[in-house]
This record gives structure tokens, C-alpha cells and sequence, in this order.
């Protein structure tokens, strides 16, 4: 039951899934897999929603990190790993939802661990080693996935659901490693980032129509925005 | 034949347009067209935008995502884009 704070407090977006949609997301916990650029937006507007968190980093923010990842602070340089730097804000900006941290790297060892009882787990990674790891584990256990990723004005982004659509493996093989440093304007993640956080606000109350089995690509020096039929 | 490509992101940098129209022979597959485009952007060899496992490139077709074996036909609007990786 939603007490009357949160009905006052998710007023305007209860008008457009109804007290059942928000019950939804109050009954859920979803997994944001690495809080930087991606990360950031994306656990701040799930928190700003009313979704409970599970966040999972294992680095400690650096100055270079701050141009994007707008959840880390200066105070929070060299001091908290960015999952707890999170938190805390998180905590602070909505009392209301569950905040669960996890400070290390998800491998094929601890992922069962971790991510067990999650609903949704939102790609925020920077490689795609851990992200084909994520991409078996959703597959095995039936979770969606929303896939995106970003480079300079230039990003892309997918919802998985495994048994529905195509594996990230099968939409993209044989991603090359790049170099450690890509170059990334903040904003560029912030429009992805909000992107991923209305799909999974999409899965989770049933409203509108995910991008399954859709490859949305935003190309913002150029204001391209190509839905591509991944079928 | 007469076809359409489109670039994005780094691609549209390298080449230096959005968009082109091609004459092409008749029935090649995106692989074909790959090695085209080379030719005509050298640049685009630097990136790795090649026919072999380590293609870095996506291409849809008409819309719709298409494998490097698949067939060209007249009219076709071919999208050449690079996956990316950061977050």
C-alpha cells in the first residue's frame, strides 16, 4: 500500500500508470550495474521514481570522473567507492526506497549472489566483458536487461528480454576493446541514462512499448535519433 | 544499381557527409559494399571496418539490421554505425 506521502509525492507520474503502476515500482528492486556516467542519471531518476536500488561499482570516484558523473562530488573524491557515494545522496534525495550496495566486480563466481531477487538489471558498464556476463546471467534467469552505451555525442541503447528478443551477444559479437580513455560529454550519457531509466519504468508498470527488439541510436552532433528493427 | 548510405557518429566524421548515393553493381552483398566504401574513404580502413570476425561495424538495412552476407538491392538505404562501449 502506498502510504500519503508517497501519493502526494508521485502525484504527476501516478496520472500516467495509476496507484497500481507506483505499487509496482515500490514492489521492485533494480540492479544498476556501474554508477558513473550511465550510472548516475540512471540511479538518480529511478530513486527521484520510487524504485528501490541495487548499486554495484568498484571504483572510488577521481577528479576526471565529475564532468558526468553527476552523483559523485568533490567531497567524495578518493573517499567513498562510487556506490556509497551514491547512496547516501540517494538516501537524502528519497527516504522512501531501499538503497543496497554492492562494492566489487561482478564475476561468474559471485553474479548469483548478488543480483539474485532483482527485477530489471540496467547496463551502466564501460566494457563489454562484464556486459556479455550480465547479458548469460539475464538469459538464465529470465530478467530483462537494458543495454546502453555511449562515446562522445554518440550513443546507443536496447532492452533485452531474453526469450523475446536477440542476446546483446547476438546484436553485438565481437565489440573491440577500446582504449581505457573514450572521450564523453555528460549530457551525452544523461540522455541515454534517462532513456534507460524510462524503459525500465516501461517494464516494470506495463505502460508504452519497450525497445525490444529495437536498437535506438542517438547520434546528437548530428540530432539523429534511428529506431533500427533488430528482428 | 543506385543505393543510399548513411553514416553515424565517428563514421559520419571520417567521411565527412551524413549521406551518399552510390552507383553499385547489381546484387552485391553489405560485405561488397563495405570494400566500396573503403576504396572510396580510405580513412574508414584505419577503423576496423572490415569483412573478417573483427568488424566493428553495425549496418542496418531499410531500417532493419542486416548481416554482411545480405544482398543489396535498388533503392536500398544502407546505415553504417559503430557500436560503442563507454558508460
Amino acid at each position: 500500500m502506498l502510504s500519503n506521502k508517497e501519493i502526494e509525492r508521485y502525484d504527476r507520474q501516478i496520472m500516467i500508470f495509476g496507484k497500481e503502476g507506483q505499487e509496482k515500482l515500490k514492489n521492485s528492486k533494480v540492479a544498476v550495474v556501474g554508477v558513473g556516467g550511465l550510472g548516475s542519471p540512471v540511479a538518480y531518476y529511478l530513486a527521484a521514481a520510487g524504485v528501490n536500488l541495487l548499486l554495484i561499482d568498484e571504483q572510488t570516484p577521481e577528479l576526471s570522473n565529475l564532468n558526468r558523473q553527476i552523483l559523485h562530488w568533490e567531497d567524495d573524491l578518493g573517499q567513498n567507492p562510487k556506490p556509497l557515494s551514491a547512496k547516501w545522496k540517494l538516501e537524502h534525495f528519497n527516504s522512501d526506497i531501499i538503497i543496497e550496495t554492492f562494492v566489487g566486480r561482478l564475476t561468474r563466481e559471485n553474479i548469483d549472489r548478488i543480483l539474485g531477487g532483482v527485477d530489471v538489471i540496467v547496463d551502466c558498464l564501460d566494457n563489454f566483458e562484464t556486459r556479455y556476463l550480465l547479458d548469460e546471467y539475464a538469459h538464465k534467469r529470465g530478467i530483462p536487461l537494458i543495454h546502453a552505451a555511449v562515446e562522445g555525442l554518440y550513443g546507443q541503447i536496447t532492452t533485452i528480454i531474453p526469450g523475446k528478443t536477440k542476446s546483446l551477444r547476438e546484436i553485438f559479437p565481437n565489440v573491440q576493446r577500446k582504449k581505457e580513455k573514450f572521450p564523453i560529454l555528460g549530457a551525452t550519457a544523461g540522455v541515454l541514462g534517462a532513456l534507460q531509466v524510462v524503459e525500465v519504468i516501461k517494464l516494470i508498470t506495463g505502460v508504452g512499448e519497450p525497445l525490444a527488439n529495437k536498437l535506438l541510436i542517438v547520434d546528437l552532433a548530428s540530432n539523429a535519433f534511428e529506431v533500427i528493427e533488430l528482428r | 544499381m543506385k543505393i543510399k548510405v548513411r553514416y553515424f557518429a565517428r563514421f559520419r566524421s571520417i567521411v565527412g557527409v551524413s549521406e551518399e548515393e552510390l552507383e553499385v553493381p547489381e546484387g552485391i552483398r553489405v560485405v561488397d559494399l563495405l570494400e566500396i566504401l573503403k576504396e572510396r574513404h580510405p580513412e574508414l580502413k584505419n577503423e576496423v571496418f572490415a569483412q573478417n570476425e573483427d568488424a566493428d561495424v553495425n549496418v542496418s538495412k531499410n531500417g532493419r539490421y542486416v548481416s554482411f552476407d545480405d544482398h543489396l538491392s535498388n533503392g536500398d538505404v544502407v546505415a553504417l554505425f559503430p557500436p560503442v562501449s563507454g558508460g
